[in-house]
C-alpha cells in the first residue's frame, strides 16, 4: 500500500529530526525496559523455582507425606515389603543457613543413594561404586553440592561448610561436586545433598522421614490412598510446587501491573511526539494529500514511522531492561525468600520469549499510541491540512468528547471493580480504566483550572501571567497530553505512597498489638520452610530459670497438610488473652473466642480466610492430623500481616491432642515488674550461649519486621520512580513541541520588546502552570488509586485489610515533584529560546 | 468540442464563528481545453478557493464543478483523490516540495502513487527535470535549491502524470521578477504549447497578460476582466 518513495519520506523524516525521534524512541525504551526488567525477574524466579522443585521432587509421581513430625521411617519398609512398591525413595528435607556463605538459606536434601536411581540423577547412576559415594555412607558430615554454588564460593572436595541447623551450629564436609545439566544452572543452586541417615542425625529427626517419593500407576495410587494409615497421606508430586506457584502469583501479577503502568506513561509520550510530528508536518501531509496520496496511505505512513521508531526503542529497552532485570531479580528473589519460600536465582538471562514479548509490547504500544494522531492526519481534508492550526483547533473542539470518553472509561473501570469481585485481573483492568479515564478528563479539567488561574496570574504578574495561562489553554492538544502524563505518574506516586504508608502504619499498629512480651527467643528461620526450627527442651528450662523472668510463653509454627494443600499452623498458649483489636468478624468478646479456642476451635488469619473463602460465621478448617483428617470449627478471624499464605492458630493442648510433635519454635519472655530489660536480656543471652538461639527485644523484632516490609516494597519504589522519569521526558517533549509551534509568536513578542529574562519568565510560568495543574489533578486521582489499591487490589491479592491513611505530606510532596519536574523540563527549551534567530523566526509561514 | 471545465452555479461559503462569509455566489463559467486562463482578484476574493474546488481539494456549498466528464464534487473522497492524482497537476505558491525526498523523488512521487512502473516514472521524471534544466540537481534535497529552482521542480512534478489540466496558485508570488519570468516561460511551454489547460491564479497584471483569457472574481462572481 505504501510506495517506496512514500515510505522513504517517513523514514527520512525520522532521521531528519533526531530530537523528536529520540524522544519517541526514549518513551518506548523506558516503558519497555521496565516491563522487560520485571518480566525477566518474574520469569527467572519462576524458572528457578521450577528447576529447584524438579531437582527436589525428581521424577516422582506421588509423595507420601505426614504431619509436622513427618512420616515414620518404618512405613518405607512396609511400602516395599507389604505392598511390594519398590519404586520408593526416602527423603529428609530441611532448610539450613550457611552463615559463612552470605547467610544463604540452603535446602538440605537427605536421600538414599541406593533408591535414588529412578528418581533423581544428581548422584549419577547411584551405584555405591561411584567415586566418593562410599564416603556418603561412612561420613555423617558428607554432603554433595552443585557446581554453581561450589564455584561461587570456591568450595572444593574436602571444604568444610558451617551450617545453622535449628538452634545449633553444625559443620559438614563437601564430598562431591555435581555438574549442573546444561541450561539448568538453578537446579542445584542452594541444594545440599546428604545421605538420608546423616540428614536425620543432622536435623535430629531420627526415625522420621520428611516424605517418601514414589513412582506409581494410577491403580497403585488409588489402592495406596485407601490403605495408608490416617496420619499420612498420598499427594501428587506436583502439589507442593503448584501451591508455591499460586502463592507468588498475586505478588508477581502486582509487579507486572505496575510495570505496565510505566509503559502506559510511555505511551503518552509516544502519542505526544507523534501528534507533534503530525502538527509540524501538516503542510507536507497536505501536499501529499493534494498530490493524490490517499488517507489510508497517510494513516499507514504515520503508523509505519512510529513502528520503526518503536522497534528501535524496543531494542534499546530490551538492553536496558536486561540490565535493570539483574537488579530486579535480586529484589524479587529477596522478597520471595522473605515471604514465601527458599529460592536461589543467580541472574536473569534474556530469553527468546521475553525478547519477543518486549518487542510486541513496545511496537504494539507505539502503534496504539499513534492511532489517534494517524487518524487525525488521515482524516483532515488536504485543503484544511494546508492551513495552520487545524489540528490544534480540532483537538480543542474534541476536549469535551475526550472528557466524555474519560467518564465512560472511568465508569467502566468502577463497574469492573464492583461487578467482578473475585478476579484480580478484572481488578487491575478496573484500576487501569479509572486511571486512564481520569487522564482523559485532564484536558477539560485543565481548561477549568486555567480559567481560574488566568485572572489570578494577571493580577499578580500582569499580561504575561494571563498569556501563560492562555497558552496552556490554546495549546491544549499539546499541553493536555503532557499534563495528563505527568498527572498519571504523580498519581501513581501518591497512590503507591499512600498504600505503602497505610500498610506500614497498619503493620506497625498490629506489631504493637501482637508483640506484648519483653523478649523473644527463636532460632533463625530462613524462610517459610516446611520444617520449622526447633528449640531444645533444655534451653527452655534454662530461660525459665533466669532471675527476673516472670513467665515464658511457648509457640510452635509448623506446616500441616489439608485436603486443599499445606497449611501454616501456629500453636499458641491460650492462657494469655489478646487485645480485642486483633480480631474481626469475631463472635463475642476475645474472652469468648479464647474459651472456644481452648475447647478445640481454631482461629484463622485474614489472608487464610480470604484464600480459603472461609465464611464470617460457621466456617470450618479440615486438617490432616496424626490421628487422621479432623474438622476444626473456626472461632474467629484475626488480623495478621506476618504471612500472605495465611495461618491457622490452634491452642497447644488441642495441638498435643491431635499431633505427636512436642517441639517449640519460639519463646516469648515476660519480665517481673521490677526487673530491668537490659539485665534480664544479658542473663538470658548468657543462659543460651553456645546455641544459635537469637534473643531479641520487642523493639528490635519490630524493627526487623519493618525492615522486611520495606524490602518488600523496594521494587515498587523503583517502578514508581521510573514512571516519574518517563513523565518528565513527556513534559519536556511537550514543551519542545510547544515552543517549536510558537516560534513566530515568541519572536513577535521579542520584536515588540520582551526582554530575554521576561521571555524565560513567561516560559517558566507556562510550565509551572502545567506542573501545578498536573499536581492538583493528581490529588483526586492519587487518592482514588490508593483507595483501589488498599480496598480492592490488596484485599483480593493478599487478603489484607488496611486502614487507609491520607497523609497530607504525600500530597504536598507530589505537588512539589510535579511543579519541579515541569520547571526542570523547561530548562533546555528556555536555553534554546535564548538562541532563537528572531528575524528568521518572524518570517516563518 | 465540450469545454474542459464547467462551473455550474457554484457557491462556496465559510462559517466564521457565528457568521457566514460567502466567497463564491452561484457563479458559472467554462474553460476550453488548451486554454491558458488567469484568475485575478483581491486578497480573500476566492481565487485559491476556486482552484481548490477545481482540484477537488474542497467542495462547493452549492452547484457543480465539472472537469472533463467528471462532476468533481459528486465524487467520493477516495475518487477525488484518484482524480487529482491522475488528471490534475498542481503548482503551489510555496512550492510544497517534500523536504525528505530528493528532487528526483519529488518529481517521481505522483507517478509512483498511481502505481506506474518505477522505470517509466523514472524516465519521465528524468526527461522533465532535464527540460526544466535541473537534471544535475536530481539527487539533492529541496532545501539546497533556490526558490526558482524549487518552483521548477514543482512544475516538473505537476507535469509528470501528463495531466490535461494544470492548476497554478500564485506560482511566481514568492519569486523575484526574473525568476518568475523563467517559471512562467516554462509553464507556458509545457502547458499551453503542449495542448494542456492551465488555470493560473495571480495578483500580477503582467503575469495575467500572458494568458489567453483573464477572469476576475468580484463579489463572489467570476467575470471576464475588463482590462484584459
Amino acid at each position: 500500500m505504501l510506495s517506496p518513495i512514500l515510505l522513504r519520506t517517513g523514514l527520512r523524516d525520522l532521521r531528519r529530526r533526531p530530537l523528536h525521534t529520540g524522544l519517541m524512541v526514549l518513551g518506548v525504551a523506558l516503558g519497555v525496559a521496565v516491563v522487560v526488567a520485571i518480566d525477566l525477574a518474574n520469569e527467572s524466579a519462576r524458572r528457578g523455582f521450577a528447576r529447584s522443585s524438579e531437582a527436589i521432587a525428581g521424577r516422582a509421581t506421588h509423595q507420601v507425606r505426614g504431619g509436622p513430625s513427618g512420616v515414620p521411617e518404618d512405613l518405607l519398609r512396609r511400602l516395599r515389603v507389604d505392598w511390594g512398591l519398590r519404586a520408593s525413595a526416602p527423603v529428609v528435607e530441611g532448610v539450613v543457613v550457611a552463615p559463612d556463605l552470605d547467610r544463604q538459606p540452603l535446602t538440605l536434601l537427605g536421600v538414599d543413594p541406593l533408591s535414588e536411581g529412578p528418581f533423581r540423577t544428581h548422584l549419577g547412576s547411584g551405584s555405591p561404586a561411584a567415586p566418593n559415594l562410599a564416603r556418603f555412607f561412612d561420613d555423617p558430615s558428607a554432603v554433595i553440592v552443585g557446581s554453581g554454588l561450589a564455584n561461587r564460593y570456591r568450595l572444593g572436595i574436602g571444604s568444610r561448610v558451617r551450617l545453622l541447623v535449628d538452634d545449633r551450629f553444625e559443620t559438614v564436609r563437601i564430598m562431591g561436586v555435581v555438574r549442573d545439566a546444561p541450561g539448568a544452572s538453578e537446579a542445584l543452586e542452594g541444594l545440599l545433598l546428604m545421605d538420608v541417615g546423616a540428614a536425620q542425625r543432622l536435623l535430629r529427626t531420627e526415625g522420621w522421614l520428611s516424605r517418601i517419593d514414589m513412582i506409581l500407576t494410577e491403580a497403585e495410587a488409588a489402592r495406596l490412598r485407601r490403605d495408608l494409615p490416617p496420619a499420612v497421606r498420598l499427594a501428587p508430586a506436583s502439589e507442593q510446587a503448584e501451591t508455591m506457584t499460586q502463592l507468588t502469583a498475586a505478588f508477581q501479577l502486582n509487579l507486572t501491573a505496575l510495570s505496565l503502568l510505566a509503559l502506559v506513561v510511555g505511551m503518552f509520550l509516544i502519542y505526544n511526539t507523534v501528534m507533534f510530528s503530525v502538527v509540524q508536518r501538516r503542510a507536507v501531509l497536505g501536499t501529499l494529500r493534494a498530490l493524490g496520496t490517499t488517507p489510508a496511505q497517510v494513516f499507514a505512513l504515520i503508523l509505519v514511522e512510529t513502528a520503526a521508531a518503536s522497534a528501535l526503542g524496543s531494542l534499546l529497552g530490551l538492553a536496558l531492561g536486561w540490565f535493570l532485570g539483574q537488579g530486579a531479580v535480586r529484589l524479587v528473589t529477596r522478597t520471595i525468600n522473605d515471604l514465601y519460600y527458599v529460592l536461589s536465582v543467580t541472574g536473569a538471562p534474556l530469553t527468546a520469549g521475553a525478547a519477543v514479548r518486549a518487542l510486541g509490547f513496545g511496537i504494539g504500544a507505539g502503534i496504539v499510541s499513534a492511532l489517534a494522531p494517524a487518524l487525525e492526519a488521515a482524516r483532515v481534508e488536504p485543503v484544511a491540512a494546508l492551513r495552520r492550526s487545524v489540528l490544534e483547533s480540532a483537538a480543542r473542539r474534541r476536549v469535551s468528547d475526550v472528557a466524555l470518553a474519560g467518564l465512560a472509561l472511568g465508569a467502566a473501570g468502577v463497574a469492573c471493580l464492583l461487578l467482578v469481585p473475585s478476579s484480580l485481573f478484572a481488578s487491575f483492568a478496573g484500576l487501569f480504566g479509572v486511571v486512564l479515564g481520569l487522564a482523559l478528563l485532564t484536558p477539560a479539567a485543565t481548561l477549568v483550572l486555567m480559567a481560574g488561574i488566568g485572572p489570578l496570574a494577571a493580577r499578580f504578574v500582569g499580561t504575561l501571567g494571563r498569556l501563560a495561562a492562555r497558552t496552556v489553554t490554546t495549546s491544549i492538544a499539546r499541553t493536555g497530553v503532557a499534563i495528563a502524563a505527568l498527572m498519571v505518574a504523580v498519581s501513581v506516586t501518591i497512590g503507591v505512597s499512600l498504600m505503602i504508608q497505610s500498610f506500614r502504619s497498619t503493620v506497625e499498629n498490629w506489631l504493637g498489638l501482637t508483640l506484648r512480651a519483653d523478649l523473644y527467643l527463636a532460632a533463625p528461620r530462613p524462610a517459610r520452610s516446611a520444617r520449622p526450627p526447633t528449640i531444645s527442651a533444655d534451653l527452655q528450662a534454662r530461660v525459665r530459670a533466669v532471675p527476673g523472668v516472670a513467665e515464658v510463653e511457648v509457640f510452635r509454627a509448623v506446616e500441616v497438610a489439608s485436603p486443599e494443600g499445606p497449611v501454616a499452623l501456629s500453636v499458641a498458649d491460650p492462657r494469655r488473652e489478646r487485645s480485642a483489636d486483633l480480631y474481626r468478624f469475631a463472635e463475642g468478646s476475645p474472652a469468648v473466642i479464647w474459651s472456644r479456642v481452648r475447647e478445640g476451635a481454631v482461629l484463622v488469619s485474614e489472608p487464610f480466610a480470604h484464600r480459603r473463602r472461609i465464611p464470617v460465621h460457621g466456617g470450618v478448617v479440615t486438617l490432616q492430623t496424626d490421628r487422621g483428617l479432623h474438622v476444626f470449627p473456626v472461632a474467629g478471624v484475626f488480623y495478621d500481616y506476618a504471612s500472605e499464605r495465611g495461618t491457622v492458630l490452634v491452642a497447644r493442648p488441642i495441638y498435643e491432642r491431635y499431633w505427636d510433635d512436642r517441639g517449640i519454635s519460639s519463646l516469648a519472655v515476660y519480665l517481673s515488674p521490677e526487673a530491668s530489660l537490659e539485665d534480664v536480656a544479658r542473663r538470658v543471652r548468657a543462659a543460651v550461649a553456645g546455641s544459635a538461639l537469637q534473643v531479641v527485644s520487642t523493639r528490635s523484632l519490630r524493627r526487623g519486621a519493618l525492615r522486611v516490609f520495606d524490602r518488600t516494597f523496594a521494587v515498587t519504589e523503583a517502578l514508581r520512580l521510573l514512571a516519574v522519569v518517563v513523565a518528565f521526558v513527556g513534559v519536556w517533549s511537550a514543551l519542545m513541541a510547544l515552543q517549536a509551534e510558537r516560534t513566530r509568536e515568541l519572536a513577535t513578542l521579542v520584536a515588540l520588546g520582551l526582554t530575554p529574562r521576561r521571555l524565560w519568565g513567561l516560559t517558566f510560568l507556562e510550565t509551572g502552570f502545567m506542573g501545578l495543574a498536573a499536581g492538583l489533578l493528581s490529588f483526586p486521582t492519587g487518592a482514588l488509586l490508593a483507595l483501589i489499591l488498599v480496598e480492592v487490589i490488596n484485599v483480593r491479592s493478599f487478603g489484607w485489610t488496611m486502614r487507609l491513611v491520607f497523609e497530607p505530606s504525600v500530597f504536598a510532596q507530589a505537588l512539589l515533584v510535579s511543579v519541579a519536574a515541569a520547571l526542570l523540563a523547561s530548562v533546555y527549551p528556555v536555553l534554546r529560546l535564548g538562541k532563537m534567530p528572531v528575524a528568521a523566526a518572524l518570517r516563518l509561514e | 468540442m465540450p469545454p474542459l471545465i464547467r462551473l455550474d452555479r457554484v457557491s462556496k461559503s465559510y462559517e466564521e464563528g457565528t457568521e457566514v462569509r460567502s466567497v463564491l455566489r452561484e457563479t458559472s463559467a467554462t474553460i476550453e481545453a488548451g486554454e491558458f486562463v488567469a484568475v485575478r482578484g483581491r486578497s480573500g476574493s476566492g481565487k485559491s478557493t476556486l482552484l481548490n474546488l477545481l482540484a477537488g481539494l474542497d467542495l462547493p456549498t452549492a452547484g457543480d464543478v465539472f472537469v472533463e466528464d467528471a462532476c468533481v464534487n459528486r465524487l467520493s473522497s477516495h475518487d477525488r483523490t484518484v482524480f487529482r492524482r491522475d488528471r490534475v497537476g498542481f503548482v503551489f505558491q510555496f512550492f510544497n516540495l517534500i523536504p525528505t525526498l530528493t528532487v528526483m523523488e519529488n518529481v517521481q512521487l505522483p507517478a509512483e502513487l498511481t502505481g506506474s512502473g518505477s522505470v517509466s516514472a523514472n524516465a519521465r521524471a528524468r526527461s522533465l527535470l532535464e527540460a526544466v534544466g535541473l537534471s544535475d540537481r536530481a539527487r539533492q534535497f529541496p532545501d539546497r535549491l533556490s526558490g526558482g529552482e524549487q518552483q521548477r521542480v514543482a512544475i516538473a512534478r505537476a507535469l509528470v502524470q501528463d495531466a490535461r489540466l494544470v492548476l497554478a496558485d500564485e506560482p511566481t508570488g514568492n519569486l523575484d521578477d526574473a525568476t518568475g519570468q523563467v517559471v512562467l516561460d516554462l509553464l507556458d511551454r509545457f502547458t499551453r504549447k503542449a495542448g494542456k489547460t492551465l488555470v493560473l491564479v495571480t495578483h500580477s497584471r503582467e503575469v495575467a497578460e500572458r494568458a489567453d483569457r483573464v477572469l476576475t472574481i468580484e463579489d463572489g462572481h467570476l467575470k471576464a476582466a475588463k482590462d484584459g
